[in-house]
C-alpha cells in the first residue's frame, strides 16, 4: 500500500487567481527516494505542504481532489494529527528553529506526542548521534553555521520518529560543504532505516541517487521516472528550467545516444568513441579571451592593504587581506559560510570600516569618508531582494537612489527608463513590486542600484533562490552591465555561474585569501579548491582530467578534433 | 553577531529555579519602586547590581550602557523641571526637585537592569515552564516566550535593511527629528513585511512538529525546586516587605516635596 495516496489534486491559492496545481496524482511507496525538481512557480512547495495537510488546512485555498496518508483524508484533519508519519523541513532554517538549545529543539517535537521525558531524552541522543551533532547539546541554534542549522533541523524532526520526511529546497541558502552534509545525511538516513524521503532540489548532480524524480511545470507533474530516464532528457529538462548535467548536455550535442550522467562515464564514453581534444585550439582560445578582457581593464578602483576586520564581539572575521581589483574586472568571491566573504565586500561601499589596514576605493579611503559617497560609486544589491523593496510602484522604487541624491527629476525620469530596459523589466514601471516574481523582484534590486550609476557593482548571491532559466537570464544581465564597463564583484556559492561568468575568482577561507586568479587557472587547481570545500562543475572536472580547463559545455565543443565518422 | 540575551554560565543565579527568578524579578521590581528617596534607590540598584553580579551578566548592561546613561539624564532632568519642592536652588529648580529626579532617573534603570539581568539567565523554555508551573495555560505561557523569541529576529532584520538602505545612500543619522521620522519608512515596510514572512514560516514549522497535536504534552525540561531557591526567593521577599514597611512610615520619601 502507498503511504501518501494524490488523487486528482487541485489548489489555488486564496486570492489567487492560477491554480498553484492542478490534475496531480501520485503515489508514494514505503522506503522511496524521490527528488522533485521544476521551474520557480511549478507548485513544488505546495505540492510539498499537501503532504502533511498544510495545504488546505493551515494555508486556506480551493482545494480539490484528495491527498490520504495511510488512508485518512488531509482536509478537515488538524495538520498535528500527521506529523508523526510526515514531517516537513523547509529551506529556510533560520525561522523553522526557535528553541534557545540545540537539545530542547530537537525535545519540542515529542514533548507534543506526550513522549514521557526519558525516552525523549534517548530520541534526541538518538537524533543528534544520526545528523553528527553530538556534543553540542547545549549550544544555542543561533551561533550554529548554516549547515548546522540545517542538519538540526533535520534532527528536530527525526525526533517524532516518522515515516516519510519531506525537505523542500533544504540546501539553496547552504554552502556548497553544508550542501554535502545534508545530502550525506540523507542517504544515510535511508541506507539505515529505510526512511521514505522526498526532497526539492534544484541541482541535478544530486538527484542522481534518487530511485524516482518527478518533474513539475506550471502546476502539474510533467514527467516520472529514474534519474537515467528523466536526466537524459536535456530538452525536457530545460523546458522545465532545470539545468541539464553537463555530461548529458555535451554528449547529447555530439549526437550519443546512451548519455553519460556522472564525469567518469563520460570519460569512459569518450574514450570508447575516440574523441580528441585539440591542445592548440584551446591554447589558441584562452590566449585570445584573455588578451580581450586584459584590454578593456583600467586602473584600480578598490584596493585593499593589510585588512582586517573583528566584530564588537572581539571574533575576527578578516586576517589580514591584500587585494586590488581594476576597473571592469569582474570577480566572483567564493568561500564557505562564516569565511568573511561578506564582511570583505561589505568594505568596499563604507558599510564597514576596517579595524586594521586600509581600503581604498575610487581614491577616498573609506575610514575618512561617510558612507553615502560611497553610494554613487559602489552599488551594493543585497541578497535578498526584500530587505529592500519598500515602494507602491516599481519605478518609485528604482528612482529612490537618484532622488536621494539629488538628482533633477528630468534626468531621473531618464535614468529609470534606462535602469528598467537593462534589467529588461521596461513597461512594468507602474506595477506593484510585491506581485512580482522572486526573479523580477531581484532585477527590481537590480535596477534601483543602477540607476544610481555606480562604477562598482557588488552582488550577494544574485542567483540563490531562482530556478535555472531565471539565473541565466540574471547573469546574463551581469554580463551586459559589465560589458558596458561595470565593475562586477560577486559573492556566490554557485560554481556553475562563477565558471561560466566570472573573469576572476578570489577565494576566501577562515578570514584570508588562499586563491586569486583568472577562473581559469583557479578552477584547474581541484585540491586546493577541495581544502577549501568547494567543487567545480562537471564540465570543469571533466575537461581538467582531459588536461585543460573548459568553462563551459561550449568551450568543450569549440576545442574537439573535428572527427570524420561523426557520432558513434 | 548574537542578538539574543541569555547568556549561557553556570552560576547560582543560572541554576534558580525559573518559578523563584519570575517571583524574585517581581520583587526587584517592586523594591526600586518602594523607595523616592535617591540614597534609598541608590541602595536598592546596589542591591540588584550584587544580584547581577552573581549572575554574571553585568556585560549584557555593559552592551546598553548608552541607552540607560540617556534614560537616567532625561528623566532627571524632566523632573528637575517639573516636580515642586520647597528649598528653591534656581530658576523652577528646587533641592527636593533634584533628589525625586536622580531617584526617579535611578528608579527606571533599575528596573530595566533587574529585567535584563532575569532575560540573560532565564532560557526561554524555562520562562514557558515557570510560567505554566505558576499556573499560566500553555498557550498563553507558549506566545509569551514566543514573543520574546521574535525580538532578536526582529533586530536582525532590522539590521540587514538599515544597511540595504543605507547602500542605497539613504543617511539616517541626519537631519531634523521630522526629517528623521520620514526616513524610517522605507526601513519600516521591508522589515514588517519579512517579519510576517517569518512568523508564517513560524506557525508552518510548528504545526508540521505536532504543535497542539493533543491537549497534554510532557515537558523535558524538569523543574526542581531546591532549598537555596527558597532561600533566595525568602531573602527578597524580606526585603520587599521591610521596604514596603519603610515606606509606609515614610522613611524612603523626600521631605520637602510637594505632591
Amino acid at each position: 500500500m502507498s503511504l501518501i495516496e494524490i488523487r486528482n489534486l487541485e489548489f489555488t491559492y486564496k486570492g489567487g487567481t492560477q491554480p498553484a496545481l492542478k490534475g496531480i496524482d501520485l503515489d508514494i511507496n514505503p522506503g522511496e527516494f524521490i527528488v522533485i525538481m521544476g521551474h520557480s512557480g511549478a507548485g513544488k512547495s505546495t505540492l510539498c505542504l499537501t503532504l502533511n495537510g498544510l495545504v488546505p488546512n493551515l494555508k486556506k485555498g480551493a482545494f480539490k481532489g484528495e491527498v490520504k496518508i495511510k488512508g485518512t483524508p488531509t482536509a478537515g484533519h488538524k495538520v498535528s494529527h500527521f506529523a508523526r508519519t510526515v514531517v516537513l523541513v523547509f529551506q529556510d532554517f533560520e525561522t523553522q528553529l526557535f528553541s534557545t538549545s540545540v537539545e530542547l529543539e530537537v525535545a519540542f517535537g515529542p514533548e507534543n506526542f506526550n513522549v514521557p521525558p526519558e525516552e525523549i531524552k534517548e530520541r534526541v541522543r538518538e537524533a543528534l548521534q544520526k545528523v553528527r551533532l553530538t556534543g553540542f547539546e547545549n549550544r544555542q541554534p543561533a551561533n550554529l553555521s548554516g549547515g548546522q542549522k540545517q542538519r538540526l533541523a533535520i534532527a528536530s524532526v527525526l525526533s517524532i520518529q516518522p515515516e516519510i520526511i519531506c525537505m523542500d529546497e533544504p540546501t539553496t541558502d547552504l554552502d556548497p560543504v553544508g550542501k554535502y552534509e545534508v545530502f550525506s545525511i540523507a542517504s544515510a538516513l535511508r541506507q539505515e532505516k529505510r526512511m521514505t524521503m522526498i526532497i526539492v532540489e534544484h541541482e541535478v548532480e544530486e538527484a542522481l541517487e534518487a530511485d524516482r524524480i518527478i518533474l513539475m511545470k506550471e502546476g502539474t507533474i510533467l514527467a516520472q521516472g529514474t534519474p537515467r530516464e528523466i536526466l537524459s532528457q536535456s530538452d525536457l529538462l530545460a523546458n522545465c528550467a532545470v539545468k541539464p548535467l553537463d555530461m548529458a548536455e555535451l554528449f547529447g550535442r555530439l549526437g550519443f545516444k546512451e548519455l553519460p550522467l556522472t564525469v567518469e562515464e563520460g570519460l569512459e564514453a569518450w574514450r570508447r568513441a575516440g574523441l580528441t581534444f585539440n591542445q592548440e585550439r584551446y591554447r589558441s582560445m584562452v590566449a585570445a579571451q584573455q588578451s580581450a578582457r586584459e584590454g578593456k581593464y583600467g586602473q584600480p578602483i578598490i584596493e585593499v592593504k593589510g585588512l582586517r576586520h573583528s566584530y564588537e564581539n572581539n571574533f575576527e572575521a578578516l586576517k589580514g587581506i591584500d587585494l586590488t581589483i581594476r576597473e571592469g574586472e569582474f570577480v566572483a568571491i567564493l568561500g564557505q559560510n562564516g569565511s568573511g566573504k561578506t564582511t570583505l565586500v561589505k568594505h568596499f561601499n563604507g558599510l564597514l570600516r576596517p579595524t586594521a589596514g586600509e581600503v581604498v576605493v575610487a581614491g577616498m579611503d573609506t575610514r575618512a569618508e561617510s558612507i553615502d559617497k560611497f553610494g554613487r560609486v559602489v552599488g551594493y544589491v543585497f541578497q535578498n531582494p526584500d530587505h529592500q523593496i519598500f515602494a507602491g510602484t516599481v519605478k518609485e522604487e528604482v528612482a529612490y537612489g537618484p532622488k536621494l541624491y539629488g538628482v533633477p527629476p528630468a534626468e531621473i525620469e531618464e535614468r529609470v527608463r534606462d535602469a528598467l530596459q537593462a534589467v529588461e523589466l521596461a513597461g512594468l514601471e507602474e506595477e506593484d513590486p510585491f506581485s512580482l516574481t522572486k526573479g523580477q523582484r531581484q532585477r527590481v534590486a537590480v535596477a534601483s542600484i543602477l540607476a544610481a550609476k555606480p562604477r562598482v557593482i557588488i552582488l550577494d548571491e544574485p542567483t540563490t533562490g531562482l530556478d535555472y532559466k531565471e539565473q541565466r537570464g540574471m547573469m546574463e544581465l551581469v554580463r551586459r552591465l559589465n560589458d558596458m564597463g561595470h565593475t562586477i564583484i560577486m559573492v556566490t556559492h554557485s560554481m556553475w555561474v562563477t565558471a561560466e561568468y566570472a573573469h576572476r575568482v578570489v577565494v576566501v577561507k577562515d578570514g584570508r585569501v588562499v586563491m586569486d586568479g583568472p577562473t581559469r587557472e583557479v578552477f584547474a587547481r581541484e585540491d586546493e579548491l577541495e581544502a577549501a570545500f568547494l567543487k567545480p562543475p562537471q564540465i570543469v572536472r571533466f575537461s581538467n582530467r582531459l588536461g585543460a580547463t573548459c568553462l563551459s559545455v561550449e568551450e568543450v565543443m569549440a576545442c574537439l578534433e573535428s572527427r570524420e565518422g561523426g557520432a558513434e | 553577531m548574537n542578538l539574543y540575551l541569555y547568556l549561557d554560565k553556570d552560576t547560582i543565579v543560572h541554576r534558580l529555579d525559573p518559578r523563584a527568578k519570575i517571583l524574585i524579578l517581581i520583587c526587584t521590581f517592586a523594591i526600586p519602586l518602594l523607595n523616592d528617596h535617591p540614597l534609598w534607590v541608590a541602595g536598592a540598584t546596589l542591591l540588584i547590581l550584587i544580584y547581577g553580579m552573581l549572575a554574571r551578566s553585568l556585560g549584557n548592561i555593559a552592551r546598553i550602557k548608552t541607552i540607560l546613561v540617556l534614560i537616567f539624564i532625561f528623566s532627571s532632568l524632566m523632573w528637575f523641571v517639573f516636580a515642586k519642592g520647597t528649598t528653591p536652588l534656581f530658576w523652577r529648580v528646587t533641592r527636593e526637585s533634584v533628589m525625586y529626579g536622580l531617584a526617579t532617573g535611578l528608579k527606571i534603570d533599575a528596573m530595566i537592569i533587574a529585567g535584563l539581568i532575569f532575560l540573560s539567565t532565564t532560557k526561554n523554555e524555562e520562562i514557558t515552564q515557570g510560567l505554566i508551573k505558576l499556573g499560566l495555560p500553555f498557550a498563553v505561557a507558549f506566545v509569551f516566550s514566543t514573543a520574546l523569541r521574535l525580538v532578536p529576529t526582529f533586530v536582525g532584520a532590522g539590521a540587514t535593511v538599515s544597511q540595504a538602505m543605507r547602500s542605497r545612500g539613504l543617511d539616517i543619522d541626519s537631519g531634523s527629528f521630522l526629517e528623521r521620522i520620514k526616513k524610517y519608512v522605507p526601513l519600516l515596510v521591508p522589515i514588517f513585511l519579512s517579519s510576517i514572512r517569518n512568523t508564517d514560516s513560524l506557525a508552518m514549522a510548528l504545526e508540521s512538529k505536532g504543535f497542539g497535536n493533543s491537549p497534554r504534552r510532557t515537558f523535558y525540561l524538569q523543574l526542581k525546586w531546591q532549598p537555596f531557591d527558597t532561600l533566595f526567593l525568602v531573602f527578597f521577599v524580606v526585603l520587599t516587605i521591610l521596604n514596603a514597611w519603610a515606606k509606609i512610615n515614610g522613611f524612603t520619601s523626600i521631605s520637602g516635596l510637594i505632591k
